[in-house]
């Protein structure tokens, strides 16, 4: 085994040498392949991020009747906390209420001035889990014999409940169709570069494709004959993933905090574990894909 | 060494080009394979390498039946059969030794079985001079030489060598065959596939003659034929 190994160490760079063209073909394409999966994985994580942080703010704000008895309010903020599908309620009382709108109000003290009596409801609201959920909980909600007791307007309840029904259903439509998108296009990346590089690896063989034919004559078992050849496709594509690393890399540290300061609304960032992910990713998929890529190749050369 | 029961061979639907061949060589024999270019000659050799399976017949080789043998096995079948092509089939970017180490390199021997042996068959083919010269500096007789020797480096019981004078002139074929009687001698058998007349008659040995894939005539101390 020591001897193959030093032979196949030998051949590998023997023929890095000679087909250095070739090699460095391969190693481009492979290096711009990941470099675009790497983009759109990471800017489709991105984007889940921010559709995340509008997504939570999907919330449901139920609006209690003044003098609303403290019992049956008690009792709808059980029933609510209980539900699996709640994350946490908030009471929010007349007078934070008011409070509340002062500080949105701030600039134009005047109205808040005008007021005589406090004409803003107490409210419970009520953050979800999972923010799709909204529209199943607020048909429960409203079923709840507790909430028409306490409702700021029990003839109809409708009125006495936000979340921005029409919104929500296009956010959501919107936002699963975004997921979609990304996917397809990253399993569209993955797939053209899977074809280049079995290209480039088949373009190489097919130049040695003599040596591969005396080695078959002289008795050369077939393992033998392929492992140089899946060596050198896995050099080539790791070498383009560390450089489809680089890439990403720099991204990161030079273009991002730029992009940040221009849309400081957007949480546009990336965390470090999901750099961490994608390099994993990118690694992962660059060394399957080069010896995917060269077995596939090599086939019809070793037919015995 | 060779055995052959009832062997066809058949590509897509034509005509076969082996048709009920039975064949039974010795070890240590030397046997010429003649007939016209389509008697079936080089199907006749590609079958004993494993090349190509039969689709009908037995076919026994150094003890192994190829017929029934796994894909895997076949290289080891390879290691004891040397082969001869009329193009040579050297590596242009490989020295004569480099391109005779090959063959030892490629199916694991120890760099010292290499040094000793592949300047030991150069010697035996006559090449001890040229041993550092690239194919394209040799002359064809002399590129014939490397590609028997690297047939041969490894001792192969059973060596094959399907048209080896095709590409060379009379004189240098006489050498080749000579080399070829002389590897004969150390025990090895040789098969010879070939259409050179004067060669085969002047040989005076084992003839096996074929004509649209079926055997016509086998002769000991045979000549190359009749007619034609």
């Amino acid at each position: 085994m020591a001897i193959n190994a030093g032979y196949f160490v030998r051949e590998s760079l023997q023929s890095f040498r000679r087909n250095w063209v070739m090699s460095l073909g391969a190693v481009i394409t492979i290096y711009l392949s990941l470099l675009l999966v790497g983009v759109s994985i990471a800017s489709s994580m991105i984007v889940s991020q921010v559709v995340r942080s509008v997504e939570d703010k999907v919330s449901i704000r139920i609006f209690l009747k003044d003098g609303a008895a403290t019992a049956d309010v008690d009792a709808l903020n059980k029933t609510l906390v209980a539900d699996a599908r709640v994350k946490n309620v908030k009471y929010t009382s007349k007078e934070e209420a008011l409070a509340e709108f002062k500080k949105t109000m701030v600039d134009s003290p005047e109205i808040v001035d005008q007021l005589e009596v406090n004409p803003l409801p107490a409210s419970l609201d009520v953050n979800l889990k999972k923010p799709q959920d909204v529209t199943v909980l607020v048909e429960t909600i409203k079923s709840d014999p507790s909430f028409i007791k306490v409702a700021d307007r029990p003839d109809s309840p409708e009125k006495s409940l936000k979340y921005g029904q029409q919104i929500v259903k296009q956010l959501f439509a919107f936002t699963s169709a975004l997921r979609v998108v990304g996917v397809v296009f990253i399993i569209m990346l993955a797939v053209i570069s899977l074809i280049f590089i079995n290209n480039t690896i088949r373009l190489a063989i097919y130049a040695r494709r003599k040596e591969i034919g005396i080695m078959r004559l002289v008795g050369a078992s077939n393992w033998f004959i392929r492992t140089p050849f899946l060596l050198e496709g896995m050099v080539q594509s790791l070498l383009g993933a560390l450089l489809a690393l680089l890439t990403l890399g720099s991204i990161q540290w030079f273009v991002m905090p730029r992009l940040k300061g221009t849309i400081s609304f957007l949480p546009v960032s990336l965390s470090g574990g999901s750099s961490a992910q994608i390099s994993l990713i990118l690694i992962v998929s660059g060394v399957i894909i080069g010896l995917a890529g060269s077995a596939v190749a090599l086939r019809r050369y070793l037919k015995v | 060494m060779i055995s052959m029961r009832s062997v066809s061979k058949t590509y897509g639907a034509d005509k076969p080009a082996l048709n009920d061949v039975n064949v039974e060589i010795e070890q240590g024999e030397f046997v010429f394979l003649v007939g016209h270019s389509g008697s079936g000659k080089s199907t006749f050799i590609r079958l004993l390498q494993r090349e190509l399976l039969p689709s009908e017949g037995a076919i026994v080789v150094a003890g192994q039946d190829l017929t029934h043998m796994k894909n895997w096995k076949v290289p080891y079948l390879r290691r004891n059969i040397g082969c001869v092509f009329q193009d040579f089939k050297l590596l242009p970017n490989k020295t004569t030794y480099e391109n005779v180490a090959f063959a030892l390199e490629v199916i694991g021997r120890s760099r010292h079985v290499i040094r000793t042996q592949v300047p030991e068959v150069l010697r035996l083919v006559g090449l001890e001079e040229k041993i550092n010269s690239y194919p394209d500096e040799l002359s064809g007789g002399e590129q014939q030489r490397v590609s028997i020797a690297r047939a041969f480096v490894n001792r192969p019981p059973l060596l094959l060598a399907d048209e080896p004078t095709g590409n060379l002139d009379p004189a240098t074929s006489l050498g080749i065959m000579s080399l070829f009687s002389r590897i004969n001698k150390t025990g090895t058998t040789v098969l010879v596939a070939t259409h050179d007349r004067e060669m085969v008659d002047s040989m005076r040995k084992r003839v096996i003659a074929l004509e649209n894939g079926r055997i016509i005539r086998d002769q000991d101390r045979g000549v190359y034929g009749y007619g034609d």
